[in-house]
């Protein structure tokens, strides 16, 4: 049996002045390889600090954090993480942004696999452009298209479409599932919208209040693969909607 | 069409006013001759502005310049090492609030009445702004992205030349824009404290003589020189196409 790709045990991260502030306490939890799971908690609940505790881009103060059953210390190449801010940079062009995750880890992506992604995604016919001529939903598809080229065997999204406009959140979450369920990375995506998580997810964790912990767990037994239509339509969808808004009242 | 219409209309107003305003109220020649006068003095006066204009002109381009490279490479220095931060940061700082045109006549002192004083006063005034500008520019790097560059394990360097400095050069832009009237005020600022040539020393010559109408040939040369310099600055600047679109 593989490790699993995220094992959290009694993580606590502080931060401010002299660790003034709790971000998250004692947090476990596994992801197992492959497995799709979400975190839905309150504003301020620490959940984005997991996820950079995760990649390596924070320190926690106590706890173990282990990916594909190695220590986290610092970020590491087969991580992928997709921010909220699509943190494409301005002065470049789509192609450019697509393939600067590359570029960084000197790692030389396939013409073909570029190609491919950028019709996968949308971007054919806008790869000349620069970020500000494209729409909040392409340029946060091109951020995905940065991370996805680089193949992480783990991927953290950290509210990747949540600034974006219902309608093209919805499409996204689609393409986004459509990728996975020929990919099968382990992902961790961190949201507010109980809808997003239960569709797209194996599993979804619910933190508490800051100094946020995993209070709860549920598996989403809807069949895979996933149609947007027929899933919301499934009335145990809307059993598991109603379920984590519940838990999420009561936390 | 009013784009160029209303500016066109405006400033032969305000030469017709100048022309005529200086008749109507009486106002003597050796205060402020009509505008015609003026004309007529700096055509006779050609071959002199030119001449005064071309040496006045060499000053700013290398004083300038050099400010520009000068000023960069101590921003960049003083970004890159804490040492430097906390030796020559605050020399920096100390020397930028001290009035420049102070320093003037020390050019004099140490480099004679020559060409190099000159280039040393517009130097002077240019440098400081494009060490504070470069210094802000490097500074302003937004976090997500430093933090995105540290999530794709970027070294130091492509996280210098492909986030810090692309993300500076609107700044770098701003400073240099900055620099450049401040670097004319040195060229003449020097040329006024002690010159052989060059148009600040002309300005001194003819107000001696009370030609008044020379000085502001003389002073619409320069505004011209700065104005052309200026012009070209901006279509530069234009390279940094990204200022202001942010990251988003």
């Amino acid at each position: 049996m593989a490790a699993p790709g995220i094992a959290l045990r009694g993580v606590t991260t502080r931060f401010g002045d002299h660790g003034g502030i709790t971000a998250h306490q004692n947090v476990s939890f596994e992801v197992g390889a492959g497995e799709f799971v979400s975190i839905l908690g309150p504003s301020g609940c620490g959940k984005s600090t997991l996820v950079r505790v995760i990649a390596g881009l924070v320190k926690a103060d106590a706890g173990e954090t282990l990916v594909h059953g190695r220590a986290v210390r610092s970020p590491r190449p087969d991580v992928g993480v997709v921010f909220q801010t699509s943190n494409l940079l301005p002065w470049l062009t789509v192609a450019d942004n697509l393939t600067l995750g590359a570029v960084l880890r000197r790692q030389a992506p396939s013409v073909a696999r570029v190609a491919e992604l950028t019709e996968t995604l949308g971007l054919r016919g806008f790869e000349r452009h620069y970020p500000h001529q494209l729409s909040g939903g392409m340029r946060q598809r091109a951020a995905l298209g940065q991370i996805l080229l680089l193949e992480p065997t783990l991927l953290l999204l950290d509210e990747p479409f949540g600034a974006l406009d219902a309608l093209t959140r919805d499409r996204l979450n689609v393409e986004l599932l459509r990728l996975w369920e020929v990919q099968r990375q382990t992902v961790l995506l961190v949201t507010h919208s109980i809808a997003e998580a239960v569709f797209l997810s194996d599993r979804v964790l619910v933190m508490s209040e800051r100094p946020g912990t995993v209070t709860e767990a549920i598996d989403i037994d809807l069949p895979r693969p996933r149609q947007s239509r027929t899933v919301k339509a499934d009335p145990a969808f809307g059993a598991y909607v109603a379920e984590l808004g519940r838990l999420m009242g009561v936390s | 069409m009013r784009r160029y219409l209303d500016p066109l209309v405006f400033f032969v107003a305000l030469a017709a006013v100048w022309e005529y305003g200086v008749g109507w109220f009486a106002v003597p020649r050796y205060v402020l001759p009509p505008l015609s006068a003026v004309a007529l003095a700096a055509g006779s006066a050609r071959a002199d502005l030119i001449e005064h204009g071309w040496v006045t002109l060499q000053e700013i381009l290398v004083g300038f310049l050099a400010a520009i490279v000068a000023g960069i490479a101590l921003g960049l220095m003083i970004h890159a090492s804490a040492m430097a931060r906390r030796t020559v940061y605050p020399l920096v700082m100390a020397l930028q609030s001290l009035p420049k045109i102070a320093l003037a006549p020390l050019t004099i002192v140490w480099l004679g009445y020559g060409f190099a004083s000159k280039v040393a006063a517009t130097f002077l005034f240019a440098f400081f702004p494009m060490v504070i500008a470069t210094l802000g520019g490097l500074e302003s790097t937004p976090a997500h992205l430093l933090e995105h560059f540290r999530a794709l394990g970027a070294t130091r360097w492509d996280t210098f030349r492909r986030l810090r400095l692309p993300s500076a050069l609107p700044a770098l832009a701003d400073g240099v824009r900055v620099a450049l009237p401040l670097a004319v005020v040195g060229a003449i600022v020097g040329e006024f404290v002690g010159a052989e040539r060059g148009l600040g020393q002309y300005m001194l010559a003819a107000s001696a003589q009370s030609r008044t109408d020379l000085m502001f040939a003389a002073i619409l040369c320069v505004t011209g020189l700065a104005l052309a310099l200026y012009a070209v600055v901006e279509r530069l600047a234009r390279l940094v196409w990204w200022r202001g679109r942010g990251a988003s």
